[in-house]
C-alpha cells in the first residue's frame, strides 16, 4: 500500500525529519505524476512540509530528489545539499495567497517572468485562462478572496513549473467556481505531467482531484493510497476519524439525469447532484452527519427537504 | 543672506543624507531581519547620537577621524576641520531617525512575501529590491527626510570636528551663532526663517508619506465573488 501503481514513474521523492521544540515531523513518500492530497488536522505539518519541499524550512535530516535533481540532502548517503529556494522552480500557492499588495494582479503574475521578453502577455494569458482577465490591473486589496486565489495559482503556474505545491487553494472560491477550477487543474496536471501536491480539507477536492491521499497526523504520515482505498479501509480508528468518515457507503448508480443521478444502497433511494458515473456502477457515497435532519412525527414535514426521505426504523446501531 | 553657508550647508546635507541612506538601509535591514548575538547593543549604538550631548559625539568623532585615529592610521586620510568632517558630523546626527525608521518599516514587511518571491525565483538582492524596499517605502523615505532634517541642523558635532571656518565649514547653524554673536540680527532673522522653512518642509513632507491612505472600499459588487 501507498507505492505508485507501476505504470507511474517517481518523479518526487520526499524523506525528510524536523524537529522543533516538542514537534517532531518524519514524513517518507514518493510521488509521480498526479495529485497527491495532504490532509490531517491543523498543527499536523502539512504546510511545514510543502515549505520544506519548496525550500524555504530547512529539514534537520533528509532527502528531498525531483526529476533526478537533489533538492536537499543532510545526514543521508552523499553530499549535503540544501539548494535554495528560488532555483528549484516550483509552483506555490499559499494558502494566504501572499500576492505582492504593491503590484497589480498582472504585475503579480509577472512577477516570476521577469526580464523575459513576453512576461505581460504571459500573465494576461493566465488570468484569462482563470476567467480573471477583466481584474489585471486591480491591486490585491482590490480583489474579493476568490480573485485573489485565482491569482495566486496564475502566479505560482506562471514559470511553467513541473512541481506544484497547493495549500488549500479553493478554500476561498464558492461552489461554481471550485468545480471548474478543480476541473481545470486536472486537466492542466495530466496534460503537462505535472506533479501536484495539495493540502485541502475539503472532501469534494479529496474525491474530485486526489488520485492519491495522505493522512497526516502529528507530524507523521498515517496512511497513503488511492482515495478510496483510504477512505475504504483506514489503517487505524485514528485516520478514520481524521478524515471525518462518518455514513460512508457502497451505492449503486440506477438512474443518471442531467439534473442528477440516483443511488440505490440496501433497497433505499438518494438523490445526488449530477457526477460523471455510469448508470449501473458501484461508488462509494457518504452523508455528511450535518445534512441529516430527523423529521419529528408530530412536527410539519418542512416542504423542502421533498426528495431524499428515507423512513428511519431507529434499528439499533451497533458502532465497532 | 549668508550665501556661502547656505551653499556648504546644502552640500553637507547632501552628502550626509547619501550616508544616511546607504548606511541607514543596511543597518535596518540588518537589524529588522537578521538575529545575530550583540544585535541589542549594535542597535543601542547605533541610536545613542539622538540622546548623547552633541559634544560627546563630537568627541568620539576627534578620536575616530583625528590624529592616532583610524581614519587618520589606516587611511591615511586627513578630514578633521574640512566640509567632510561636517558631512560625517551631520550623517552620525541624522542616521539613528533613519535607521529607527526604516527598521520599523521593514519589520512591517511580511516575510510570508519575501518567502513567495524567493519560491518565484528571486535571488536575496531582488527579493529586497522587488518586495522589501518597494513594501517599506514610506518608513524608508520618512527616515532619510528625519535624518536629512537632522543633518541639515547639525550644530555641536560639527562645531568640534569642522570648526567654524567661514567659507570652508561654517554650515548655517554655525553661521547663525556667529551672526548672533556679533550682533548682527538682520542676518540671523533670515538665517532663521529659512532653516525653520525648510525643517517645516521636511517634517511636513514627513507627516504626509506616514498619514495612513484613506481606507480603501471594495467596488461595488466585487465583495462577493463573481460567478464566471
Amino acid at each position: 500500500m501507498g507505492s505508485l501503481s507501476p505504470l507511474e514513474k517517481t518523479r518526487l521523492t520526499v524523506d525528510v525529519e524536523l524537529h522543533r521544540g516538542s514537534f517532531r515531523l518524519g514524513i517518507n513518500f514518493q510521488a509521480g505524476a498526479e495529485i497527491l492530497i495532504l490532509f490531517g488536522p491543523s498543527g499536523a505539518g502539512k504546510s511545514t512540509l510543502l515549505n520544506m519541499i519548496s525550500g524555504l524550512v530547512k529539514p534537520d535530516a533528509g532527502e528531498i530528489i525531483f526529476d533526478g535533481v537533489t533538492f536537499f540532502r543532510k545526514h543521508r548517503p552523499g553530499i549535503n545539499i540544501n539548494l535554495a529556494a528560488r532555483k528549484r522552480r516550483i509552483g506555490y500557492v499559499f494558502q494566504d495567497y501572499a500576492l505582492f499588495p504593491h503590484l497589480t494582479a498582472v504585475e503579480n503574475v509577472a512577477y516570476p517572468l521577469w526580464r523575459q521578453k513576453d512576461a505581460d502577455s504571459k500573465a494576461a494569458m493566465l488570468l484569462k485562462k482563470l476567467g480573471i482577465a477583466h481584474l489585471g490591473n486591480r491591486y490585491p486589496h482590490e480583489l474579493s478572496g476568490g480573485q485573489k486565489q485565482r491569482v495566486a495559482i496564475a502566479r505560482a503556474l506562471a514559470p511553467d513549473p513541473k512541481l506544484l505545491l497547493l495549500d488549500e487553494p479553493f478554500s476561498a472560491l464558492d461552489l461554481s467556481l471550485r468545480e471548474r477550477l478543480q476541473s481545470d487543474l486536472s486537466a492542466l496536471q495530466s496534460e503537462s505531467g505535472l506533479v501536484v501536491i495539495c493540502v485541502t480539507h475539503n472532501l469534494e477536492d479529496m474525491f474530485t482531484l486526489g488520485d492519491r491521499l495522505a493522512v497526516i497526523q502529528n507530524g507523521n504520515l498515517d496512511q497513503i493510497g488511492q482515495v478510496e482505498e483510504v477512505f475504504n479501509s483506514p489503517v487505524n480508528h485514528q485516520v478514520a476519524s481524521t478524515l471525518g468518515i462518518q455514513n460512508l457507503f457502497q451505492a449503486r448508480v440506477v438512474d443518471s439525469r442531467a439534473n442528477g443521478i440516483v443511488l440505490e444502497w440496501d433497497g433505499l433511494y438518494f438523490e445526488a447532484p449530477f457526477q460523471p458515473v455510469k448508470v449501473g456502477e458501484l461508488v462509494t457515497a457518504y452523508i455528511r452527519a450535518e445534512d441529516i435532519k430527523v423529521l419529528y412525527p408530530d412536527m410539519q414535514l418542512n416542504k423542502a427537504v421533498s426528495h431524499n426521505q428515507v423512513a428511519g426504523a431507529n434499528p439499533p446501531c451497533q458502532w465497532p | 543672506m549668508n550665501w556661502q553657508a547656505l551653499l556648504l550647508s546644502l552640500q553637507v546635507t547632501a552628502v550626509a543624507s547619501v550616508l544616511i541612506f546607504v548606511f541607514g538601509l543596511a543597518l535596518a535591514l540588518l537589524f529588522a531581519r537578521k538575529h545575530f548575538p550583540g544585535r541589542l547593543i549594535a542597535e543601542t549604538i547605533v541610536t545613542l547620537p539622538m540622546v548623547l550631548p552633541p559634544t560627546v559625539v563630537g568627541y568620539y568623532l576627534l578620536l575616530f577621524l583625528g590624529q592616532g585615529g583610524p581614519i587618520v592610521g589606516w587611511l591615511r586620510v586627513h578630514v578633521l576641520f574640512t566640509w567632510q568632517a561636517a558631512a560625517v558630523a551631520s550623517a552620525v546626527a541624522g542616521l539613528p531617525l533613519m535607521v529607527l525608521s526604516a527598521q520599523a518599516a521593514i519589520a512591517n514587511v511580511d516575510p510570508a512575501l519575501e518567502n513567495a518571491a524567493r519560491g518565484l525565483g528571486s535571488s536575496e538582492p531582488g527579493v529586497f529590491f522587488r518586495v522589501t524596499l518597494p513594501l517599506a517605502r514610506r518608513g524608508v523615505l520618512a527616515g532619510l527626510l528625519l535624518g536629512s532634517a537632522r543633518a541639515l541642523g547639525e550644530f555641536g558635532a560639527t562645531l568640534m570636528v569642522a570648526g567654524n571656518i567661514p567659507g570652508r565649514t561654517q554650515t548655517m547653524p554655525l553661521a547663525i551663532y556667529d551672526a548672533v554673536q556679533t550682533g548682527r540680527y538682520d542676518l540671523a532673522n533670515q538665517m532663521v526663517l529659512l532653516m525653520t522653512a525648510l525643517a517645516f518642509m521636511g517634517l511636513w513632507w514627513v507627516r504626509r508619506i506616514e498619514q495612513p491612505k484613506r481606507p480603501q472600499t471594495p467596488p461595488p459588487g466585487d465583495v462577493k465573488e463573481q460567478r464566471s
